[in-house]
């Protein structure tokens, strides 16, 4: 059986953040090492300020690394231009942040396929309206389509997020406290739904969590200590 | 989901954040369209005013002090209807004679001068914009426009005095015509007084100032200035094929030259020797035709054409010799001697004339002469005796010279000799109805005693015979003068034989066969002879009225300037408001950069957003342009009068202008934006979606600072500055003030660069004890260093510009005594309507106008001749087309060392001054100058601005013969009371205006102290000439008004850009303080009071308020200072106060105002939000 090639390749990723005393700062990150097959889920939990975000944001193409190495499906991200890695975001990479982002002056459906506006890619382009309908269906947002996000409860609007994030089918997901200002029940929704499309679309998927509930309905769950990966503990 | 769609969702959704924005827009495009539309006002008035003053008139001939025939004006008509220009109905053309005026009512209790009499009759008001309600004015009525009537005070039924100048046949400069009633007057009544549509502004001069017009019946004037049938203005009415379709607009279908060439030639051909003041006189008695004329001397440009003269082909000449072979033309020129003297025996006043053969021998030398038998009696001379000749030469004026001519006597002529007789005396005037020689009234001096028994005897038997003949060639030598070089031309049919009629029968063969070679030789001639050699040119007055209109001074631009502050405060107040509404949003932005959108494509998006703010603003903007454009309008015509000389201007735009206005407007408003958001969708995403403002926050507050010029710049610029200064105190007082004003732009930009380094250092300083509440204030100025600076410059430059503009305010000296002031150190400038023919302070004119003689000592005056055109000057909106010009003796100017050269042509020396004028001094110089080039000297203002010259250019132009010239600028000089006119040598000016005697302009040197009374005097000594005296630093005042309204007018617009700059500042104030509520909550969870916070708030925006306008005055005071220093100049020091504090309490009343705005509320909520 051949070993599927992985879809991303973190290593030894550093990131520091420089403070008053010292210019270049403690690393946040000290090389970080991470490896994910296609379809797969991870987890990253850790104690807040361990650097979780940060390297979701690296991962996302939102901030670059100090030193190390990111390769999304076997493509280097380091050096890239800030256009082609506008391009790597909105083709192959999907975000839920923690807060929803939504525009409030357009609809859920518009929302939706905003990230079409940015893409090139006509065809991509043709099919979203009817990818945007499935996918808000799927989401159990049919009937709020053409609602203002203002009009949708915070449960609601973390769904539409995510539906604008798979929009343009991106091969992986990442999620940023996805459920963190999210009520219990529906974080338990939107836990689920990523855990389901994760499975039906084959999206690889990280979630940046402090919740275990989220992360243990994912394949791997890895905690950043130290600014490195490791293992999560059972806890 | 389309990227319009996207737009148009975020405008209205943020449509409420995007009001600030709107309204920058709004009144940045309503100021940028209003100017323009301005212009479209001035201008469209202009065109109105212009379509008022010539009505239906499309071409005129304006012939001065040259009379044609008034039916030529008929005739005309029904040429061009023969010719196929005609249309039912004919070409309306009239004939009319206008001449200059005065008029008084009540004795004199209201007076008008420049008053223009027109002799009309019903053709005249057929070209009427609008048909006034009479056809005809009543043989004892006059018709009066508004502006004169309102002058005199006068209704109808009034009676008013006119005093007109009799045209005179030969120019009132030459010595022999007598200067005894030159005018006359006319007792008129009042029968309508018309409006500017029914003619009342008639005029063929260019000006938005409406002349002073008289309409009465030309059969009366014509009678009253004995001149029956003449005119001197020809009208042509509108031509089928150029259509007038509504204001003023031509639609010419063939160029206007190809018309006026048609014009011309049908003109041609219906043009008669008696238009050009020839008149036919048949002498049987030799067998010839002569032509004279009641202007005495024939214009040397006819005579060349009918004798032709040495190297010219001659046409008329031929076209004789082949069609009348028998025919031969022979010069005559008559002239009047002082004396004839022979030894110790002298005969007074007497006639000689230069002939040719037949009545001299053909080989009769030039210093040989024929004496009468009478002559040769009376002074016992004989052939081979020597004959001196005193005789008055024609000078530069009425000024007599005196020369002699020596002739040896070649053969005595008997008194019967055929053709030696009195028609040879031209008609001089006074002269020759006198039935005695003491009846003469000639200018002349003439001594009655000298005259003799035998003279009178001689006068009586002989009249005008003349004593005594030379040849023509020696005539012309001694006589030949501006106005001709001959007296008659005759035509002797039977060759160069002269052969008297024996009998009855005999002389009337004669005159029948005069009577049959009259006719083609006057076709012969008139063919040949140009009518504009006589004045008769006809031209495009509609065309130029309307150039003189489109090309008048640019209004809209002129208000663009003045309102350049006022737009950029708008845009830069837009572009503020825009910047904070889309930081509102920076979550929305890191959300699309997240999703994948480029940097640039988010700011293509936002940029969108604001194209279309600005889109909806500049439609708001277009109504508030023109109520923009009205209100300035009003200004204009009202409170802001004196920058448009007076004129009233009516509300006009065009779709043009708007579009223009509106597309740039939106233009520049979105590029505004665009560098607004030059910035935004720069930083990561991550950290727009924070939602706070980290990117402040994560700056570090200390290690490396950014390297900044601020010290460099300040330190450099302030150094210049102060160099500068010193330049300017050790400098020549008057020249300092680019220095001075160059030291104040500097202290401008130092002074800025100080604050950017001030809020430097402030931002990176650390203090070990808590700092107080103020430092805290203006710490807070540094967390949005760039915004606080460009605050801070806003209204540093604004306060700058509005205070030091008073740098150009041209002052008009108390005295004007320097003679390099712009009053060339002359009291009194005097303007005469009718031509003043003895310079009035002169020996000759305090004789001629009965001046006391004690109280003209020590006037002295500097005499002008006059050749009206177009005021060039900044009283006249309209771009003149031929300027006035006038003649002066540069000499007169170049001793006193008057007025102050500012420029002159290349290659020119400064030292040259006034002499600059002279021909052979530009030559000497070097100066390359064509045999048809003038030089001419302006006032620089004139020759830049109402000319739209440089120095050094030609302006063309048509002297009174029809022949084009060049008038050549050579110098300028500086801000003066010359603006108007172009300056000529007056020899230059003589040779191409010889029919514009006399001087009509006068610069008067009087001691101050008795100026009020010279100025009475005078005006009263020649009250029938029309004479106006005003002050030479009044005149000065009313030149320099405009700029300095023009000034005012920027001033209040900048003031108004400074007020909208403060609003902007309120605007800072509250998008700083909302940024901030976090902060300012945990001041107030610490236990901070609201107050307290309050005047944290206070303190740091008014900082910026007080030290952006306190580095804008210091500057401006400097650049101002020189002005005080040298002139000392009242500085209008209260206005500038009220100005500056109006500014700072507005300021202080929007900061006060943000400040209460952004901390009401539950400010603690803002620390959950942080």
């Amino acid at each position: 059986m051949p070993v599927a090639e992985p879809l991303l390749q973190v290593s030894q990723v550093v990131k520091r953040y420089p403070s008053a005393g010292d210019p270049d700062g403690p690393p946040v990150l000290a090389g970080v090492d991470l490896e994910l097959a296609p379809g797969d889920s991870l987890a990253i939990v850790g104690p807040s300020g361990c650097g979780k975000t940060t390297l979701l944001n690296l991962i996302g193409t939102l901030d670059s690394p100090d030193a190390g190495d990111i390769r999304l499906e076997g493509a280097s991200l380091t050096g890239l231009a800030p256009a082609a890695l506008a391009r790597v975001r909105n083709r192959q990479i999907g975000f839920v942040f923690q807060l929803h982002h939504l525009l409030p002056q357009c609809t859920v459906l518009e929302n939706v396929l905003l990230p079409t506006l940015a893409s090139d890619n006509e065809v991509l382009r043709d099919g979203a309206p009817d990818r945007a309908r499935k996918l808000l269906d799927r989401v159990g947002l049919k009937d709020r389509q053409n609602h203002r996000p203002g009009q949708l409860s915070g449960g609601e609007r973390q769904r539409a997020a995510v539906v604008r994030a798979l929009i343009n089918e991106p091969h992986l997901l990442l999620a940023d406290e996805p459920t963190g200002a999210l009520d219990r029940a529906s974080a338990e929704t939107l836990a689920g739904l990523l855990v389901e499309l994760n499975r039906e679309t084959g999206v690889t998927l990280i979630v940046v969590t402090h919740s275990l509930d989220l992360a243990h309905r994912m394949r791997q769950v890895q905690e950043l200590r130290d600014g490195r990966l490791r293992p999560a503990s059972d806890q | 989901m389309t990227r319009l769609k996207l737009v148009w969702r975020s405008v209205t959704f943020h449509a409420r954040a995007h009001l600030g924005a709107l309204f920058g827009a709004s009144v940045g495009g309503a100021v940028l369209i209003g100017a323009l539309v301005v212009g479209d006002s001035v201008r469209g008035s202009l065109r109105e005013l212009a379509v008022a003053r010539l009505g239906d008139v499309e071409f005129a001939a304006s012939t001065g002090e040259r009379l044609f025939r008034e039916a030529l004006g008929g005739q005309l008509q029904a040429g061009l209807a023969a010719g196929g220009l005609g249309r039912p109905g004919g070409v309306p053309c009239a004939a009319a004679l206008v001449l200059p005026g005065t008029a008084s009512r009540d004795g004199g209790k209201a007076r008008a001068n420049h008053v223009q009499l027109v002799g009309v009759t019903q053709h005249f008001w057929r070209l009427a914009p609008e048909p006034p309600p009479f056809t005809e004015v009543p043989p004892d009525g006059v018709v009066l426009n508004a502006g004169l009537a309102r002058q005199l005070g006068a209704n109808p039924g009034d009676e008013i005095l006119f005093r007109v100048a009799k045209p005179s046949g030969l120019s009132r400069d030459a010595p022999l015509t007598p200067l005894d009633e030159t005018t006359v007057a006319l007792r008129l009544k009042v029968s309508a007084v018309v409006s500017e549509r029914q003619f009342g502004r008639f005029g063929l001069q260019a000006s938005q100032i409406a002349p002073f017009n008289a309409f009465i019946s030309l059969a009366t004037l014509q009678k009253r200035v004995e001149s029956p049938g003449r005119a001197n203005l020809l009208l042509v009415g509108e031509l089928p094929e150029a259509t007038n379709q509504a204001a003023g607009v031509v639609y010419p279908i063939l160029p206007p030259e190809t018309y006026r060439q048609r014009l011309q030639s049908a003109l041609q051909q219906r043009f008669q020797l008696a238009d050009a003041q020839l008149e036919w006189r048949d002498l049987p008695a030799i067998r010839a035709l002569e032509l004279r004329s009641p202007r005495v001397f024939l214009d040397e440009s006819f005579t060349a054409t009918v004798l032709g003269d040495a190297g010219r082909t001659n046409s008329l000449a031929w076209a004789i010799k082949r069609s009348l072979p028998s025919v031969r033309p022979v010069g005559v020129l008559t002239y009047f001697v002082n004396e004839l003297r022979h030894g110790d025996r002298r005969t007074p006043y007497s006639m000689v004339s230069a002939v040719e053969a037949p009545l001299v021998p053909a080989d009769l030398k030039e210093d040989e002469i024929l004496i009468n038998q009478w002559l040769a009696d009376d002074l016992q001379a004989k052939p081979g005796d020597p004959l001196t000749l005193r005789y008055y030469a024609v000078g530069m004026t009425r000024e007599l010279e005196e020369r002699t001519a020596t002739f040896t006597i070649r053969s005595v002529v008997p008194m019967d000799a055929p053709g030696w007789d009195r028609d040879l005396m031209p008609d001089f005037p006074g002269m020759t109805e006198a039935e005695n020689c003491r009846d003469w009234e000639t200018g002349l001096p003439i001594d009655m005693e000298a005259i003799r028994d035998q003279d009178e005897a001689y006068w009586r038997d002989h009249r005008g015979t003349p004593k005594a003949l030379v040849s023509l060639a020696a005539g012309q030598k001694l006589w030949s003068n501006r106005y001709g070089n001959l007296t008659a031309v005759r035509f002797y049919t039977s060759g160069l034989t002269i052969r008297t009629p024996r009998t009855p029968a005999e002389t009337q063969a004669v005159q029948r066969t005069l009577a049959a070679i009259r006719q083609p030789l006057e076709r012969a001639m008139t063919r040949v002879l140009d009518p504009a050699l006589f004045g008769l040119r006809l031209q495009p007055v509609r065309e130029q009225a309307l150039a003189a209109g489109d090309q008048s001074q640019d209004f809209g631009a002129l208000f663009l300037g003045f309102s350049f502050f006022l737009i950029a405060a708008a845009l830069l107040l837009m572009a503020v408001l825009f910047q904070f509404a889309i930081e509102q949003r920076t979550a929305e932005v890191g959300a699309l950069l997240a999703i994948g959108f480029s940097p640039r494509r988010v700011r293509g998006l936002l940029l969108s957003e604001g194209a279309a703010v600005a889109l909806a603003g500049i439609v708001i903007g277009l109504g508030g342009g023109i109520l923009y454009a009205r209100a300035m309008v009003a200004g204009l015509s009202t409170i802001w009068n004196q920058a448009v000389g007076g004129a009233s201007l009516g509300y006009h735009a065009t779709d043009r202008s708007l579009l223009i206005g509106a597309v740039a407007a939106w233009l520049v408003a979105v590029g505004t934006m665009g560098l607004a958001l030059r910035r935004q969708a720069a930083r990561p995403a991550r950290e727009l979606m924070a939602e706070g403002d980290l990117a402040d926050l994560s700056r570090p507050a200390t290690g490396r600072p950014r390297r900044s010029h601020a010290t460099g710049i300040a330190l450099t610029a302030g150094a210049l500055a102060v160099g500068l200064l010193v330049w300017g105190v050790i400098g020549r007082p008057g020249a300092a003030a680019g220095q001075f004003f160059g030291a104040g732009a500097l202290l401008l930009i130092a002074g800025l660069a100080a604050a950017s380094r001030l809020l430097t250092a402030l931002d990176a300083g650390a203090s070990s004890a808590l700092p107080g509440l103020r430092e805290l204030g203006l710490r807070g100025a540094t967390r949005r260093r760039r915004r606080s600076l460009a605050t801070m410059a806003l209204l540093a430059c604004g306060a700058f510009l509005i205070l030091s503009i008073g740098v150009f305010r041209l002052d008009t000296p108390d005295d004007g005594n320097r003679r390099d002031s712009g009053t060339g150190g002359f009291a009194l400038i005097g303007s005469a309507t009718q031509p003043v023919l003895e310079v009035p302070t002169g020996p000759a004119g305090i004789q001629q106008y009965g001046l006391d003689e004690a109280r003209f000592a020590g006037v002295d005056t500097v005499p002008f001749r006059v050749q009206d055109g177009d005021e060039a000057s900044c009283l006249n909106l309209n771009r003149a087309q031929a300027p006035r010009v006038m003649g002066v003796d540069p000499e007169a100017l170049a001793k006193r060392g008057a007025f102050r050269f500012v420029t002159f042509a290349k290659g020119l020396p400064a030292a040259l001054g006034w002499q600059a004028l002279s021909r052979e001094r530009c030559l000497a110089a070097g100066l390359d100058l064509a045999e048809d080039e003038v030089p001419a000297v302006g006032d620089q203002a004139s020759i830049q601005y109402a000319l739209g010259r440089k120095v050094g250019d030609c302006v063309p132009f048509t002297d009174s013969q029809g022949r084009t010239f060049q008038l050549r600028l050579v110098g300028a000089v500086a801000n003066s009371i010359l603006q108007g006119s172009l300056i000529v040598d007056r020899t230059e000016f003589v040779e191409r205006f010889p029919d514009a005697a006399g001087y009509r302009w006068f610069l008067i040197d009087a001691p101050r102290d008795t100026a009020a009374k010279v100025a009475e005097g005078l005006s009263r000594a020649l009250v029938d000439e029309g004479l106006e005296i005003t002050r030479a630093t009044d005149r000065l005042a009313a030149f320099n008004a405009v700029q300095n309204t023009y000034l005012g007018t920027f001033q209040i617009l900048g003031g108004l850009g400074l007020g909208l700059g403060s609003l902007g500042l309120g605007a800072v104030v509250l998008r700083n303080v909302l940024e901030r509520r976090g902060e300012l909550a945990l001041l107030l969870a610490l236990g901070f009071r609201r107050p307290t916070l309050r005047r944290l708030i206070l303190v740091e925006h008014l900082a910026l308020l007080a030290g952006g306008l306190g580095i804008g005055a210091v500057a401006a005071l400097v650049a101002v200072f020189p002005t005080v220093w040298t002139t000392g100049l009242t500085v209008p020091v209260w206005p500038l106060t009220v100005t500056l504090l109006a500014v700072l309490g507005n300021g202080a009343l929007w900061t006060w105002a943000a400040t209460q705005l952004s901390i009401r509320g539950n400010l603690l909520t803002a620390l959950r939000n942080t």
